[in-house]
């Protein structure tokens, strides 16, 4: 039931956002727990009886106002602030890498290789920075590997990006590519399949592959 | 004598005379409410046939039809219920009632804003004749460009209309507020849902020609021959994602807004306690609805924009979550040291509302940043979070003002046990179709999908039973408040024992308001004076 929480990591990058993911948690966590048992308890303890007839005569208090508008406001900013490096880090590619060219058609996922041979399939070498130029043949599809917990959408006339390093650990993995920006009747089936292979098996991979 | 013939008993109308000619705020409002909870009714048929779908991974019906479901479910839910029901109904009726004035602005604009509403709910119907429309809510072009069939070109026509009756209705809600206040009625003795109401209807005024800009251009390129979004041709698909979310964002506060509203002025009746904070609930409206419209390239972090380019907005979404938690900080301490009496809006306020709308306001905060967003844009996450703004947010709050206002509209009470059964109903509901979404979700199930690998099954199980619970929790509140309408007991004009204008008239309040304008001098919020003690044949005190 809860083996599928979160999906496998395949790349630091994937770790780096689970662990985002809860810290934030945790933050929200927090706050949910506290409104919830204010919220029950007050419902409890300040329930209409006879000897609790009517509410007191209270109209604020200013303190309180600029207390719980800060503490939320510097949480929130400090929790985006906390973001910003991983968007760069994610947005600039590394000097070297392999670069895969992936279009979606309706209802399929196209890979070019480096040598101009295309496939069905996504093979991915790890170890090495995986570059993705991501555009479409017909309308918008999204491009998404849960497992490295990203994902950009496939516009056509337009090339979108991002890239991975997968742990070298993880050869042999497969893993699902599935289309999540709707694309019409076949949007659900439209998934590929990746697998983790070595560098020297990713060369062969792709010069047996027909241009 | 005298008296009773200075008021003839004035000669029952006609049904046409009653309600097709009426301009009466009070009469639009309710055709606004009964029409737009036969829409709810239609809407959340669709979201039952979208989770029987769901019910096994190979689906239960073909991808076509599930794909025309969930979009007529949206469509139907967001443009012909949740904004008529609080802007056309909720607002309608009360706003002239809650500052004094005998009816709105613009009495016969108001009824063509209703006639139109009517006709645009009629054409989105049509469009079954024609092959529904399937291309989502929002109809992102290149395929909404490319579908086959007339159903997008209803639902374009059919949301035009809507949005016209918005942009009609808006333009009334701001002169009726800013010129028809009674006298001492300052914006500062307004009540909250007058300045919810105020603040929406500036969004929608500026928020909704956005939206017409992107679907007329829409039409235009389907069927005459223009690029607005055609890129082979140097179009842009995603311009048309900007002027839509430029207006969708923000109506995401059009339909939350005013249920903030509606909470604000059912905590301090049952809790029987002044609203704790005025100026800081109704200032932190003003604050979404400015924030708001800065905040809506988050729906297109991964949609084509430079990934940093998503830092602004981050923030701006992170920041907007402010004025909110100020308003649940205040509704809690509206609640402390009062009197809590356990009514049946009471339940929808605080347990319905807050207890869930905090679990989509939480998940807003995740999928504001951008690394996460990264990962969970388009999955269930996001189906989850929304539903907990709209569902648990805006219809919990739809469900305590139906029960609040009813036995002012009708002047008779439903059935209080019932209506305690169908809440439970609605909660339980509520959290066994929703939360389990948030699991799909993080586990990387995208959303619109009308198959999924097996290993999803469980929770969209977990899910679907959830959904026919809110459908029997549904059929039990309104078949409780049709009855109630014609058999309930009659009831006094203000049951409740609250403050604000609407209940110091008639239930239902007679055509012309008030026979003298009030003279307002005070805050509509004061304390409640203990109650008088019952009489009793030999007081232990004497």
């Amino acid at each position: 039931m809860f083996s599928s929480w979160l999906p496998v990591e395949l790349t630091q990058m994937a770790h780096n956002v689970d662990s985002f993911f809860y810290i934030m948690l945790g933050v929200v966590a927090f706050f949910f727990v506290l409104v919830e048992a204010l919220l029950i308890t007050f419902l409890i303890r300040y329930r209409r009886t006879r000897r609790n007839p009517t509410g007191a005569a209270v109209h604020g208090n200013t303190k309180l106002e600029v207390v719980w508008m800060l503490v939320p406001a510097a949480i929130l900013i400090g929790l985006g602030a906390f973001c910003v490096p991983y968007v760069y880090a994610l947005q600039k590619p590394p000097a070297q890498d392999v670069t895969i060219r992936v279009t979606g058609h309706e209802w399929y996922w196209d890979f070019e290789y480096p040598n101009g041979a295309h496939a069905r399939t996504l093979e991915v070498p790890a170890g090495t920075p995986v570059l993705f130029d991501i555009t479409s043949a017909d309308v918008i599809h999204g491009f998404y590997i849960p497992d490295v917990r990203l994902q950009q959408d496939a516009l056509p006339g337009r090339i979108t990006q991002f890239w991975i390093n997968i742990k070298p650990d993880m050869v042999g993995h497969v893993f699902d590519v599935p289309c999540d920006q709707f694309c019409g009747a076949g949007h659900s089936q439209m998934h590929a399949t990746g697998r983790v292979v070595t560098q020297a098996e990713f060369q062969q991979w792709v010069s047996s592959l027909k241009k | 004598m005298e008296a009773v013939l200075s008021h003839p008993r004035p000669r029952r109308q006609s049904f046409v005379r009653e309600w097709v000619l009426t301009v009466d705020h009070k009469k639009i409002g309710v055709m606004y409410g009964v029409t737009a909870i036969f829409f709810f009714l239609l809407g959340g048929l669709f979201a039952l046939l979208v989770r029987t779908d769901l019910l096994v991974p190979q689906g239960v019906f073909d991808a076509q039809s599930y794909n025309e479901f969930f979009t007529m479910h949206a469509t139907i839910m967001i443009f012909l219920v949740i904004i008529p029901l609080l802007t056309g109904a909720f607002g309608n009726y009360l706003i002239p009632l809650h500052i004094g004035a005998r009816d709105m602005a613009f009495p016969r604009m108001n009824a063509l804003s209703y006639w139109l509403y009517l006709a645009s709910g009629v054409i989105m119907l049509c469009s079954m004749a024609g092959g529904m429309p399937d291309a989502g809510w929002t109809a992102y072009p290149p395929y909404s460009v490319s579908a086959k069939g007339s159903g997008i070109d209803f639902w374009i026509f059919s949301v035009h209309l809507a949005g016209l009756s918005s942009i009609l209705g808006a333009i009334n809600f701001l002169v009726t507020i800013h010129k028809m206040r009674a006298p001492g009625m300052s914006f500062n003795r307004m009540t909250l849902f007058t300045w919810s109401i105020w603040v929406t209807a500036w969004m929608q005024l500026f928020g909704t020609p956005a939206l017409a800009g992107a679907i007329t251009t829409l039409l235009s390129d389907r069927h005459w021959s223009t690029v607005f979004y055609n890129a082979s041709a140097g179009g842009d698909p995603m311009l048309y994602q900007h002027l839509f979310w430029f207006y969708s964002h923000p109506a995401v506060y059009i339909m939350i807004l005013p249920a903030f509203g509606i909470i604000s002025e059912v905590l301090p009746v049952f809790s029987r306690k002044p609203i704790f904070g005025y100026h800081a609930i109704a200032y932190s409206s003003v604050a979404i609805g400015f924030l708001g419209f800065f905040v809506w390239a988050h729906h297109m972090f991964v949609a084509g924009m430079q990934m940093s380019e998503g830092i602004p907005f981050m923030i701006s979404s992170l920041v907007i979550a402010v004025p909110t938690s100020v308003k649940i900080f205040n509704w809690l301490a509206t609640m402390w040291r009062g009197s809590v009496e356990y009514s049946v809006p009471m339940m929808y306020a605080s347990l319905g509302f807050i207890g869930s709308f905090i679990i989509g306001g939480f998940s807003g905060v995740l999928v504001a940043a951008v690394p996460l967003d990264m990962d969970l844009h388009d999955t269930y996450f996001v189906v989850a979070h929304i539903h907990y703004v709209l569902f648990g947010g805006s219809v919990m709050t739809i469900m305590a003002g139906l029960h609040f206002w009813f036995p002012k509209v009708t002047g008779r009470m439903y059935n209080k046990t019932l209506g305690h059964v169908s809440f439970w109903f609605y909660f339980v509901g509520t959290q066994l179709t929703f939360f389990p979404m948030h699991f799909l979700g993080l586990a990387g199930m995208p959303r619109r999908y009308a198959t999924y690998p097996p290993q999803y099954m469980f929770w969209n199980d977990v899910a679907t039973i959830g959904s026919y619970v809110l459908g029997l929790g549904t059929l039990l509140i309104v078949a409780n408040l049709f009855w109630a309408a014609k058999y309930g007991v009659k009831v006094g004009p203000n049951p409740w024992g609250a403050q604000t204008l609407e209940w110091q008239v008639s239930s239902p309040p007679p055509e012309h308001n008030f026979d003298e304008i009030p003279t307002v001098t005070d805050n509509p919020y004061r304390p409640y004076d203990p109650p008088q003690p019952e009489p009793e044949a030999n007081p232990t005190w004497a």
